[in-house]
């Protein structure tokens, strides 16, 4: 393997930069989630959603993103079995040596995060990517307003029979409509499948976002999804906890006077960052 | 005191190992862990069995010849010192303790205890030195070196070698001991010449040799007898992204 042709040091380099921008992103990830505690209807949480989905620069970072992920995770399993070999018998007597908290176990904290992050893309990235059947939601407003335009132009003799059947059709359906898929304001259909929101909104709709805001309520409206959500943002705070400091290190920052500062940051990035996403299940457990 | 020993026996390098117990009376608390297993040895030898074979040559504390892993700790359960300074104080009457030696792939067991560290000294001769001028003998005051960078270098340079941080380590990286041997040189103005290609080559030569990989759980400066600290494995890390970076000169490999 061409790998093993890169210094040790090279290879923990590129780990640490690789997680250094995974702790970039992160916060980014907590302002969107924190938008869910709004009581806006989704109106913030959409926004956001809808401008990461579709700005290109975002879309240029979210390949750089994916390959962070992967290539975090790959090089991590590749380093730990380096290691494993290094000391092919091991002592009968298990190490008794102090060491920082939780830095002996950041394959095996770093593989739920993992582990926890396929549930995740399963729940929402593969929804965007249309691996996955998601929910969707349209604004009654936009649907009414492309209605009425296609209506002007039945009315004009501008569209051929299949279109004029397609409107007939989405205009049976809508008549039709349960009250649940409507929300609280009326303002909106939400809850739609993929197919639906092609019935009610006609093909024009067929490239409609997914509605994240409802998936991830009623995820969160699901305890046992709320409670692993809870433990493992927990473990992910014992992986940041060794993730700062450990990376100042590995990128040769050191000093008398900025080490202190760097592990304080460490600290405080650990606590709050994974509090922050914790107080979403713990929001809509207790507020709701 | 009274002690049961689990010790690690093996006859050579390919020959499957075994713990072997020994039970041992009356010994002063006063006496070092070497003395206590040269004890056992001449009650070996009075009973016509191979004595236990183990590294040693000071019994000072600053040859690092040697190393064992005891309880679950490389030199003991005592900070700060190599296991000739270890004394049979620091265990309780009665207890039982575990004597391993140093495992890591690229130290192969010689003998019972005695592990092969020529290893470390591969390393050395990677980039261990520094270019000296012919001629009349220099001043010794003719390069002036801060306080600071002369004591930071003289705590690099007080690493015996040993092969604790190796032992202590759990993916049997050698990182501090070679961090300790780099950083010595380049803090000196006289290691200059060499920095760039010495961090390049002993690095090379860390990893061809087996070592693993430094994880920064820091198990190494906990054990290390010396007390040689972490800061030189990012002292390295920051010479080696350097050279890397900025020095034409690389590893032929």
């Amino acid at each position: 393997m061409k790998l093993i042709q890169f210094a040790s040091i090279t290879k923990k380099i590129a780990l640490a930069a690789f997680g250094l921008f995974l702790l970039l992103f992160l916060p980014v990830h907590l302002g969107i989630n924190l938008c869910l505690l709004r009581d806006d209807g989704g109106e913030w949480y959409r926004n956001a959603s809808h401008f990461m989905g579709t700005n290109y620069i975002v879309k240029v970072f979210e390949i750089v993103l994916l390959a962070s992920v992967l290539l975090h995770i790959c090089l991590a399993i590749y380093l730990t079995i380096e290691n494993w070999l290094a000391r092919p018998v091991r002592y009968k007597v298990r190490t008794k040596t102090k060491t920082p908290f939780m830095s002996r176990y950041m394959i095996w904290t770093g593989g739920i995060v993992a582990c926890f992050l396929v549930l995740h893309f399963i729940n929402f990235y593969f929804v965007k990517l249309d691996l996955v059947e998601g929910k969707y939601s349209a604004s009654i407003e936009q649907v009414d307003k492309l209605f009425q335009q296609k209506a002007m132009k039945l009315q004009q003799g501008e569209l051929n029979e299949k279109e004029q059947a397609a409107l007939m059709a989405q205009y049976q359906a809508i008549s039709q409509i349960s009250p649940e898929k409507m929300d609280k304001s009326q303002k909106n259909m939400v809850n739609l499948t993929k197919e639906e929101v092609i019935q009610y909104c006609g093909e024009d709709f067929k490239h409609v976002e997914p509605d994240f805001y409802t998936m991830s309520k009623d995820l969160f409206a699901n305890k046992t999804y709320s409670l692993i959500y809870l433990v493992v943002f927990v473990v992910l705070g014992f992986h940041l906890y060794h993730a700062i400091n450990s990376l100042a290190q590995t990128l040769g920052l050191s000093h008398r006077k900025y080490s202190p500062i760097i592990d304080w940051v460490s600290i405080f990035y650990a606590v709050l960052v994974p509090l922050g996403f914790a107080i979403i299940p713990l929001w809509f457990m207790f507020m709701n | 005191m009274d002690f049961t020993l689990k010790i690690w026996r093996q006859e050579n390098r390919k020959a499957k190992g075994r713990f072997e117990t020994y039970k041992i009376s009356n010994i002063s608390p006063d006496c070092s862990f070497l003395e206590m297993l040269d004890i056992l040895n001449e009650s070996l030898v009075d009973k016509l069995s191979h004595p236990i074979c183990f590294d040693h040559d000071c019994r000072e504390g600053i040859c690092g010849m040697c190393g064992l892993y005891i309880n679950g700790h490389p030199h003991g359960p005592d900070s700060a010192v190599t296991t000739c300074q270890l004394h049979m104080r620091k265990f309780s009457d009665g207890e039982t303790i575990t004597i391993e030696p140093w495992r890591a792939k690229p130290f192969p067991i010689i003998r019972d205890l005695i592990v092969d560290r020529t290893a470390l000294d591969k390393i050395i001769q990677e980039g261990g030195y520094v270019s000296a001028t012919t001629g009349g003998v220099p001043d010794g005051n003719a390069i002036l070196i801060s306080k600071h960078k002369a004591d930071e270098a003289m705590d690099s340079a007080s690493c015996i070698g040993c092969g604790a941080c190796v032992a202590a380590c759990k993916n049997a990286s050698a990182m501090l001991f070679v961090s300790a041997k780099v950083s010595q040189l380049a803090l000196l103005p006289q290691g200059k010449p060499e920095a760039a290609i010495r961090v390049q080559n002993m690095v090379a030569k860390m990893d061809d040799l087996g070592f693993g990989n430094c994880t920064n759980t820091y198990a190494c400066e906990a054990e290390c007898p010396k007390q040689i600290k972490r800061s030189n494995i990012a002292r390295m890390n920051r010479e080696f992204i350097c050279a890397k970076v900025a020095s034409e000169e690389s590893t032929k490999r």
